[in-house]
C-alpha cells in the first residue's frame, strides 16, 4: 500500500518537471517579452540591460532550473507586466476564478441531473424535445459566442444584469468573494451559465442514457410491480442507481470548469486567473505563464492522484496486489 | 467631502450648477503600472496624465502650456532653458512642490532603469538656480525641448525616499508600481492591477476644475465586443477604441455617441534596404530589388490607399503623405500629396529597373498591432499582384513581430509610428537616420535605410531656434524621404471613442484620456 503511494506520488512529480520542461521549451516561440516592457523610444542600450537582468539570454536548462527551483519554493518570481510576484497575483486572482467554477458546478449538476431525469421519464414530451434540442445548441455553440448572445440578451436588450465583471465584492480573510453582495450575485449568473452549460449538457445526456437503462432493469419492473409511487420509483430506485458514473464524470470535469474558464473570463472581463493567463500570453509574461501552468497541472495530478488513491482504497484487490509485491 | 464642497463652490461660481457625478470608464489595456518613469507607453502615460504633472502639458489642441512651471525661457544663446516654477502647488499626500522634487524627478526618469531616458538625451545637467527656479542645459541649442517633455510627470522626492521607490523598477517590487502620489487633478483612490482603478478629484489641487467627476473608475475590458456590450447596457460611460465595424452601428443608438478624429499614428511600408538578397518568397536568394528607388516608387503608386480607407477602414481614416500627420509640428505643407495611385506608371517603373516580369518577396506584418493591421497587409498584397510582383505575406502577433523585424526577418514590413513629441523631427531620428546604438540614432530603422543629407540636417533641425529655417530643412528631409520612397506611407490612422451621450468629452491626438475635461450632464 504505502510502496505504491510513493510510486504514485513520484510518478506525479515527474508529470510536474515534464509538464515545465514543455511549457518552458514552448515559451521561447511565444515572443519576446522586452518590446512589451519598454516603449517606443527605448535604445538598444535598454533592451539588452533588461535581457539580462530578466536572464533571458541565459541558456535553457539555465532558465528552467532556476525556475523549477525557485518554485518548489514557492517563489514564481516577478510579473513583467505588473512588477508584482506572481503568487500575490494568483492568490488575488484565485477566489474569482474558483466562485465561478463552484457555481457553474453547481449549475450544471442541479440542471443536467434534473434535465436528464425529466427527459427520461417524459420520453417524448413536448418539454423534453425542447429540452434536448437546446440542449444540442448548447454543445454545439462555442463558449464566446454563448457569452456573447447572453450579454446582449440580458444586459444590453433587458438590461437585467450587468454585462461584466464581479460586482462588488467583500474581503474575507484574504479571500474577496462576491457571494455576499447583489451585484456579486448578479455578475455570476451569465458566466456561470455560459461556462457550466458544456458540463450541464454532458451530465443531463450522461444522467438520461443511465435512467432509461436502469429503468429497463427488473428490479424497476418489481419496484412498480409491488405498486410503489411514479415519484418514490424514478427518483429513490432509479437515479440513485445511475448516479455513480455521474460522479466519476464530474469530479473529472471539475479540473476543465477551471481550465475552459479561459474563454468565459475573456468574454465577460472576469476577474480570474484565466483571463490572468491571456494577458500572459499576450504580454509574453513568462512567470504567470509558467506559475500558472504548474498550477493547473498540479491541480489535474492531485485530482487524479486522489483518485487512484480512492481506488485503492475502494478495490481490496489492488491492496493485496501491492502488498504481495511488498513481500 | 472636502472635493465635494469645493466642487460645488466652483460650480456655484464660474458655470450653471451641474451635478456632480460617477464616471466609469474602459480600455482594452490596463497601466501596467502606476509608476510614470518606468514604462514608456501611450497606455500608461496616457492615465498617469490625469494624476501626475509635468512642468508642461498639453492642452485641448495638443499646444504646450503652463503646468507645473509658469513660466520658462530659453538661458543665454541656446545653453538651455530656464523653468520658473509655480508656487504653492502641494502633492496628493499634502507635501509641498519645490525645485528639490524637479531634480529628483530629473535623476529619476534619466537613470538607466526608467524608460524615459531616452528624453534626457539632449541635457547635460539640471541645477537649482533657487527653491522656484531650474536650469536645464542642453549640450546643443533645442528649440523644442520644452514640448518634448510634456509626458515627463514629476514626483515628489520625499514620498519616494520614504518608500523606497527612487528608482523605477520594471522587474522588482516597488512602492510606486502600485501607488501614485503627482500633484494632479486627480489621485488614486484604489488600484486593483488589471481589475480596476479608482481615481477621485484631489481637492487641493493648483487649477481650476472644468469637470464635474466625484469619482471616477477605470476598467480594462480586453474583448471589444464585451466593451462596446458594457457601453450599450449603460454599465460604462465611455469605451477606448470602438471597433471600426462598430462604429455605424453604435453612432446610430440614441443613448452612445462615437467620438471620432485623427490619431497620430501614421502606417507605412518599410524596405530592407541594405539587404543584397530576398530572404521570402520563390525569388528567395535573389538579388534585393528594393534596393532600387524606382521599386520602391513603383510600390508607392500601385497602392490604392482610398480603396484601402474605403473598404477595411469604413471611411474612418486619411491618407498619409510623410511619416509624420498634419496635426504636427513641422509638417510639410507642400508635401502634402501622397504619390498616385498608378498601377501604369507602377509597371513603367518596374520595367525601367528590370523587373518587367515582377518577382516575389516576403511581406511581414503583425495582426493585433494596428487597426485591421492584417486586413490592410492583405489588400496591399492583392494590389502588388495587380502591378506583377507576389508578396507573400507572413501576419503574425506583435509578441513576435518586433523580434523578427529586429533579427532583419523581412524584404517588406507594415509599421506603424506616433511621434512622442508631436514634432516631426521625432520620426527622422527613429526612422530615417542611419541606425547608431551610441548616438541612440535610428532605433527603429529595421530597414537599415541611410542617407547622409537628412543625417546632416538631423542635427541641424535638432539645434535651429529660428522657426523658418527650420521647416526649411524638415521640408528637405520630407522631400528626400518621399522621393526616395524610404517608406510608402498609407494613412493616418483613426481614433475612435464610444461614450454615452450625456458625457462630454475632449479627444486629444495622442488618444489620452483627460478625465479632468470630462463633464457628465
Amino acid at each position: 500500500m504505502l510502496a505504491y503511494i510513493i510510486r504514485r506520488v513520484l510518478q506525479s512529480v515527474l508529470v510536474l518537471l515534464v509538464v515545465g520542461l514543455v511549457a518552458f521549451s514552448m515559451f521561447r516561440f511565444v515572443g519576446d517579452p522586452i518590446d512589451n516592457m519598454l516603449g517606443q523610444e527605448r535604445t538598444q542600450a535598454d533592451i539588452e540591460r533588461l535581457r539580462d537582468v530578466l536572464g533571458l539570454d541565459d541558456p535553457f536548462p539555465v532558465q528552467y532550473w532556476k525556475f523549477m527551483s525557485q518554485a518548489a519554493e514557492g517563489n514564481f518570481g516577478i510579473s513583467y507586466r505588473q512588477g508584482r510576484p506572481v503568487s500575490d497575483i494568483l492568490l488575488e486572482r484565485a477566489p474569482a476564478t474558483l466562485e465561478l467554477a463552484a457555481v457553474s458546478g453547481l449549475f450544471a449538476i442541479t440542471f443536467g441531473i434534473g434535465f436528464g431525469v425529466l427527459t427520461a421519464i417524459r420520453r417524448g414530451g413536448l418539454l423534453s424535445s425542447t429540452v434536448m434540442t437546446l440542449s444540442l445548441v448548447g454543445v454545439s455553440l462555442p463558449t464566446f459566442l454563448i457569452g456573447i448572445l447572453l450579454i446582449y440578451l440580458f444586459s444590453v436588450e433587458l438590461g437585467w444584469l450587468p454585462s461584466f465583471g464581479r460586482g462588488d465584492t467583500v474581503m474575507i480573510g484574504g479571500w474577496s468573494t462576491g457571494f455576499l453582495t447583489t451585484s456579486g450575485l448578479k455578475a455570476l449568473i451569465l458566466p456561470s451559465i455560459t461556462l457550466g452549460l458544456y458540463q450541464m449538457t454532458l451530465i443531463m445526456r450522461l444522467v438520461r442514457s443511465e435512467m432509461l437503462e436502469v429503468l429497463r432493469q427488473d428490479y424497476i419492473r418489481f419496484a412498480r410491480a409491488r405498486g410503489l409511487r411514479e415519484r418514490s420509483v424514478n427518483f429513490r430506485h432509479a437515479l440513485k442507481n445511475t448516479l455513480v458514473p455521474v460522479i466519476t464524470v464530474t469530479g473529472l470535469q471539475l479540473g476543465s470548469i477551471i481550465a475552459f474558464a479561459i474563454i468565459t473570463e475573456t468574454v465577460f472581463q472576469w476577474p480570474g486567473v484565466g483571463l490572468l493567463f491571456i494577458n500572459a500570453i499576450q504580454f509574453v509574461d513568462i512567470p504567470v505563464m509558467a506559475a500558472y501552468l504548474m498550477l493547473i497541472s498540479v491541480m489535474f495530478v492531485g485530482i487524479n492522484l486522489i483518485v487512484d488513491l480512492l481506488y485503492v482504497a475502494i478495490d481490496p484487490r489492488l491492496r493485496s496486489d501491492s502488498s504481495k509485491r511488498g513481500h | 467631502m472636502r472635493s465635494l464642497m469645493l466642487a460645488a463652490g466652483l460650480a456655484a461660481t464660474l458655470a450653471p450648477p451641474v451635478a456632480a457625478a460617477e464616471f466609469r470608464w474602459a480600455s482594452t489595456t490596463d497601466p501596467q503600472t502606476m509608476d510614470p518613469h518606468a514604462v514608456n507607453t501611450a497606455a500608461v502615460l496616457g492615465f498617469l496624465n490625469n494624476v501626475y504633472e509635468g512642468l508642461v502639458r498639453r492642452g485641448k489642441d495638443m499646444a504646450i502650456e503652463p503646468a507645473l512651471a509658469t513660466a520658462w525661457e530659453p538661458i543665454g544663446d541656446g545653453e538651455g532653458w530656464r523653468f520658473h516654477l509655480r508656487e504653492g502647488v502641494t502633492f496628493h499626500d499634502g507635501s509641498d512642490f519645490t525645485a528639490e522634487d524637479v531634480i529628483f524627478s530629473y535623476q529619476r526618469a534619466s537613470s538607466p532603469e526608467a524608460d524615459t531616458s531616452s528624453w534626457f538625451a539632449p541635457v547635460a545637467g539640471v541645477t537649482m538656480v533657487d527653491d522656484y527656479t531650474v536650469d536645464i542645459l542642453t549640450t546643443a541649442p533645442n528649440p523644442i525641448f520644452p514640448d518634448s517633455i510634456a509626458n515627463w510627470m514629476i514626483m515628489d522626492s520625499g514620498w519616494a525616499a520614504d518608500n523606497a521607490a527612487e528608482r523605477p523598477a520594471k522587474e522588482a517590487e516597488n512602492h510606486a508600481t502600485l501607488n501614485a502620489n503627482g500633484t494632479g487633478a486627480f489621485r488614486v483612490a484604489a488600484r486593483q492591477p488589471g481589475l480596476e482603478t479608482v481615481l477621485e478629484p484631489f481637492a487641493d489641487w493648483w487649477d481650476t476644475a472644468e469637470h464635474n467627476v466625484t469619482r471616477a473608475t477605470f476598467t480594462p475590458i480586453q474583448n471589444p465586443a464585451t466593451a462596446v456590450a458594457a457601453l450599450l447596457s449603460g454599465d460604462i460611460d465611455m469605451i477606448n477604441p470602438v471597433p471600426i465595424q462598430d462604429a455605424a452601428r453604435l453612432s446610430q443608438s440614441p443613448d452612445v455617441q462615437v467620438i471620432q478624429g485623427i490619431e497620430a499614428r501614421v502606417i507605412m511600408l518599410g524596405f530592407a534596404h541594405q539587404a543584397e538578397t530576398l530572404k521570402y518568397g520563390t525569388d528567395q536568394g535573389a538579388p534585393n530589388p528594393f534596393r532600387d528607388v524606382r521599386v520602391r516608387q513603383a510600390v508607392a503608386h500601385a497602392i490604392n490607399v482610398p480603396a484601402i480607407l474605403q473598404t477595411i477602414m469604413r471611411g474612418n481614416a486619411e491618407p498619409a503623405s510623410q511619416l509624420v500627420s498634419p496635426s504636427m509640428r513641422g509638417f510639410s505643407k507642400d508635401l502634402a500629396a501622397r504619390p498616385a495611385f498608378d498601377p501604369e506608371a507602377a509597371r513603367a517603373l518596374l520595367a525601367e529597373a528590370g523587373y518587367a516580369d515582377g518577382f516575389s518577396f516576403g511581406l511581414k506584418c503583425p495582426n493585433d498591432r494596428y487597426l485591421n493591421d492584417e486586413s490592410v497587409c492583405q489588400a496591399v498584397v492583392s494590389m502588388l499582384a495587380q502591378i506583377g510582383i507576389e508578396a507573400q505575406l507572413d501576419a503574425m502577433p506583435v509578441r513576435g513581430y518586433w523580434p523578427e523585424l529586429r533579427e532583419d526577418n523581412f524584404d517588406m514590413f507594415l509599421l506603424g509610428w506616433s511621434p512622442g513629441t508631436f514634432d516631426a523631427e521625432h520620426p527622422i531620428r527613429f526612422l530615417a537616420a542611419t541606425p547608431n546604438d551610441e548616438k541612440k540614432l535610428g532605433s527603429w530603422n529595421f530597414g537599415d535605410y541611410s542617407n547622409p543629407r537628412v543625417d546632416e540636417l538631423l542635427p541641424l533641425i535638432q539645434s535651429e531656434i529660428d522657426d523658418t529655417k527650420r521647416q526649411a530643412m524638415l521640408d528637405e528631409v520630407a522631400a528626400i524621404l518621399q522621393d526616395e520612397a524610404a517608406y510608402v506611407t498609407l494613412y493616418v490612422q483613426p481614433l475612435l471613442w464610444g461614450a454615452a451621450s450625456n458625457i462630454a468629452l475632449t479627444q486629444r491626438p495622442d488618444n489620452f484620456f483627460i478625465l479632468r475635461w470630462v463633464t457628465v450632464n
